[in-house]
């Protein structure tokens, strides 16, 4: 008949996952930001102080023997921390456009159209950020460690410190999560990517600041809770064993980024859909 | 002439937009027409002066359009892409933008409605541009280079995300302005769109000018490509039979009862048939069209690979 | 560029404040120059409670030193730069991200005016939003009896923050205009390269903007030339520049 009926009719058909789609996301995420040279750039140069670290191993294992750069628990420690500044950056220049361009181009319906789950799109989203960080945090912390071996000849540091690899893996695992997960949530509140940096930026920058200065202020630490980026330290100190004199209790500051984790999620779940309801 | 283009040429980088155009353009409606990347959109650009030429130049009303902002007085563009201070309202922003144009708030809040109401959006124009459909957000955008009245318009794919009964509307309302004596330049890889508005057209194709002016003109100058004329008659072999019998009559063949023809010389094959019509030796003939002589015909003859 | 400037600037600057003051991220400005009140709270509660700890030298600072610590710690540091950074850069740059840059550019004004304008409806918002944060912080922080002899001190501060944020302001429209990528260049210029020039010796501070803010009359007067050294060329460099939008 020529006029169909135009009435609601439900799905009856199957419905399977095709492959991985989440990875499908990630790799697409992944050649996109590849493809630019300044990013490349920026990826190369958050290597730089790997770099040094390197060359003080190697000073201090041949040249000063032990006296000088002699290397523990700490130094891993301090080059991840230190490289907190080349995580911001990047999460920034790769992270504040991942879901907000697709807002942008109305491409969010075209892939929720398809036969992947939100949840396959929002893994994607974070694997990609996830990758790059993690090849500036964790890939050079665990070779600083093996140069650390190559260069004395022996695993005796290893043996000496067998919390070292956990420690890095965790430590490394927990600020690219929060970096990440911060992230793409931020991009997803936003068709503007710009905003969606700035947010990130606050948030890192403005609410340590504000955090740090309360702090002084009022004589109570625990307004380092306000700065998920302080948290984190505070959450690494106990990690490597650093012995911190911080009044906030690990529980404490656990459960605090455990919100932020939490809130990301939240907003994750309600921003990324199909449909997007104007009044 | 309204826009004159000489040895106009465009680079993106390593990438041609436009190469060696030089053209001009006439009062009334021109319709631009070429498939996607043919340098029509970058044309406008350079027209409406938001993009310079690399090489050449080009004037419009008889001055050069780059860098020349008192000219946009005279011009109303309506862009391809979608885009839109989305929080305002279609009123809002059409206003805001009439103001642009030097225009007092209550002069811009009349020529806003009038343009609104041209375009069928008068009455959702106090609901936000992020709640139009496409159809809407299409015509607030044509609302918008309408606003100032100005005399020639420019369109980038004007009918783009329009209902039927939409289409319709709005290429009688830009027939409508170029008789109240406006000019309208139109871009569309539409072409029966393109025919209902205007039989100027400008022909692009791998940014060059392929062809211009008359659809009909320039089928006539297509001598390599013979004319195909479809012939309803009462006995179409009887009537091919005559038909063969002359040298303008490249090839026939049969379509149902329609005779379909190809002629190097149509005006000799057409002043044929009328006689062997007329003399009635081949039965009665029903109908004559030629499905070449229009801009379809034109557009793959010109533009095939 | 000959064509008349202050008239169409004033209608961008109108088109521009109207989008500023009701866009979401305006309200994130607000935040951003509320948390010195709620701190400047919490501070002179703690004073008042006697749990306040902030000490220089040894010596427990009272409210009044805490006034100028956030001065020109928080506001100086922070507050004036990222807004400067952030909106500054976002002026033109949104506008081509958005592909709204047509509109403007195809209506009968300057380019340079659409800059001018567009930069001092930036220059009213951020003004009119953290004078007053400042003013508030020292109602709040600085004891009631010093306030008559410290208020010149205040109407000074309130200049500098407002020449802060027209020089940052300026600097990155400039760049957001130039660039297409501005924000993280800032991002790094204010918090990575400010700090690190202004603490090493030689005259890499000259390089800085802070430096000229912190810098008596001689700094003001090099930043009021910074600022509109900066929007001149954006208003040079945006009416010959070419923006081609992403399709």
């Amino acid at each position: 008949m020529p006029v169909h009926d135009q009435g609601y009719r439900h799905y009856t058909g199957e419905r399977t996952l095709h492959g991985r789609g989440w990875w499908v996301i990630a790799r697409a995420g992944l050649a996109d930001r590849l493809h630019e040279r300044r990013f490349l750039g920026l990826l190369l140069f958050a290597w730089s102080l790997f770099v040094v670290r390197a060359v003080q191993l190697y000073i201090g294992q041949t040249l000063a023997r032990g006296i000088l750069f002699a290397p523990s628990e700490q130094t891993f420690q301090l080059f991840l921390e230190q490289q907190r500044l080349f995580v911001f950056f990047i999460t920034i220049y790769a992270g504040a456009g991942l879901i907000a361009s697709d807002r942008q181009s109305h491409a969010l319906q075209i892939y929720l159209s398809k036969p992947i789950t939100r949840n396959d799109y929002i893994a994607g989203k974070l694997l990609t950020l996830a990758i790059f960080l993690v090849a500036v945090t964790w890939v050079p912390a665990m070779l600083l460690l093996v140069l650390q071996v190559l260069f004395s000849g022996s695993l005796e540091f290893v043996a000496d410190h067998p919390r070292l690899v956990p420690a890095i893996t965790l430590a490394s695992a927990l600020q690219v999560a929060l970096a990440v997960v911060t992230m793409v949530a931020l991009s997803s509140l936003s068709a503007s990517r710009r905003f969606a940096a700035m947010l990130y930026a606050a948030i890192a920058i403005f609410a340590a600041a504000v955090a740090r200065v309360l702090q002084a202020s009022t004589g109570h630490a625990e307004w380092v809770l306000l700065s998920p980026e302080n948290t984190l330290l505070a959450v690494n100190d106990a990690i490597f064993g650093a012995g911190s004199d911080a009044a906030v209790p690990l529980p404490v500051a656990i459960g605090a980024l455990a919100a932020v984790f939490a809130a990301c999620i939240v907003i994750l779940e309600r921003r990324v859909r199909a449909v997007d309801v104007v009044a | 002439m309204i826009i004159a283009a000489e040895h106009l040429s465009k680079w993106y980088g390593h990438v041609s937009g436009l190469n060696d155009v030089t053209v001009s353009v006439p009062e009334g409606i021109t319709g631009l027409l070429g498939p996607n990347g043919a340098g029509k959109s970058t044309f406008m650009k350079i027209v409406t002066g938001q993009l310079r030429p690399s090489t050449g130049s080009v004037r419009v009303f008889g001055e050069p359009i780059w860098g020349n902002p008192s000219q946009y007085r005279r011009l109303g563009f309506c862009p391809e892409q979608d885009a839109f201070y989305e929080h305002m309202t279609g009123m809002q922003w059409v206003e805001a933008l009439a103001m642009l144009h030097g225009m007092s708030h209550d002069a811009a809040e009349t020529a806003a409605r009038h343009a609104l109401d041209a375009v069928d959006l008068l009455d959702v124009g106090d609901r936000k541009i992020g709640a139009y459909s496409k159809g809407m957000r299409q015509r607030v955008k044509l609302a918008q280079a309408i606003v100032h009245e100005p005399q020639l318009l420019i369109l980038d794919e004007p009918l783009s995300g329009m209902d039927p009964i939409m289409r319709r509307r709005t290429i009688g309302l830009i027939k409508d302005w170029a008789r109240a004596g406006r000019s309208v330049v139109v871009s569309s890889h539409v072409l029966h769109e393109i025919e209902a508005m205007t039989a100027n057209i400008l022909l692009m194709h791998n940014g060059r000018v392929v062809a211009e002016g008359n659809v009909h003109q320039i089928r006539g100058l297509i001598d390599a490509h013979p004319h195909r004329v479809s012939i309803r008659a009462e006995q179409p072999r009887a009537l091919a039979q005559r038909l063969l019998a002359g040298d303008d009559v490249s090839s026939v063949r049969f379509d149902g009862d329609a005779v379909i023809v190809e002629t190097p010389r149509p005006d000799s094959f057409y002043a044929r048939l009328t006689g062997i019509a007329a003399s009635g030796e081949a039965g009665a003939v029903d109908e004559v069209t030629s499905p070449d002589d229009n801009l379809q015909a034109v557009f793959s003859y010109l533009v095939k690979p | 560029m000959t064509a008349p400037l202050f008239g169409p600037a004033r209608r961008v600057f109108e088109l521009t404040l109207g989008e500023m003051l009701w866009a979401r991220r305006t309200a994130f400005m607000a935040l951003a120059a509320g948390a010195p009140i709620l701190i400047a709270i919490l501070a002179r509660l703690s004073v008042v409670n006697g749990t306040a700890v902030l000490t220089v030298n040894g010596s427990r600072i009272g409210t009044q030193a805490m006034f100028e610590t956030a001065v020109s710690v928080l506001y100086l540091r922070f507050i004036v730069p990222a807004l400067g950074v952030f909106y500054g850069t976002s002026l033109i740059a949104d506008e081509v991200e958005d592909k709204t840059i047509t509109y403007l550019f195809t209506r009968p004004i300057a380019r340079g005016a659409i800059v001018l304008g567009k930069y001092l409806a930036y220059l009213l918002c951020v003004v009119a939003v953290v004078l007053p944060s400042l003013a508030l912080v020292f109602l709040i922080m600085v004891p009631f009896q010093n306030m008559g002899p410290l208020f010149g001190t205040l109407l000074g501060d309130l200049g500098i923050l407002a020449l802060g944020l027209a020089a940052y302001g300026a600097v990155f429209l400039c760049a957001g205009v130039s660039f297409k990528r501005p924000l993280v260049g800032g991002l790094v210029f204010v918090f990575g390269w400010e700090p690190l020039a202004l603490v090493l010796p030689g005259y890499l501070r000259y390089l800085t903007i802070a430096h000229y803010l912190q810098a008596g009359a001689t700094g003001v007067a090099s930043a009021i030339a910074i600022a509109a050294a900066a929007v001149v060329l954006s208003m040079r460099t945006i009416e010959s520049r070419e923006y081609v939008l992403e399709q």
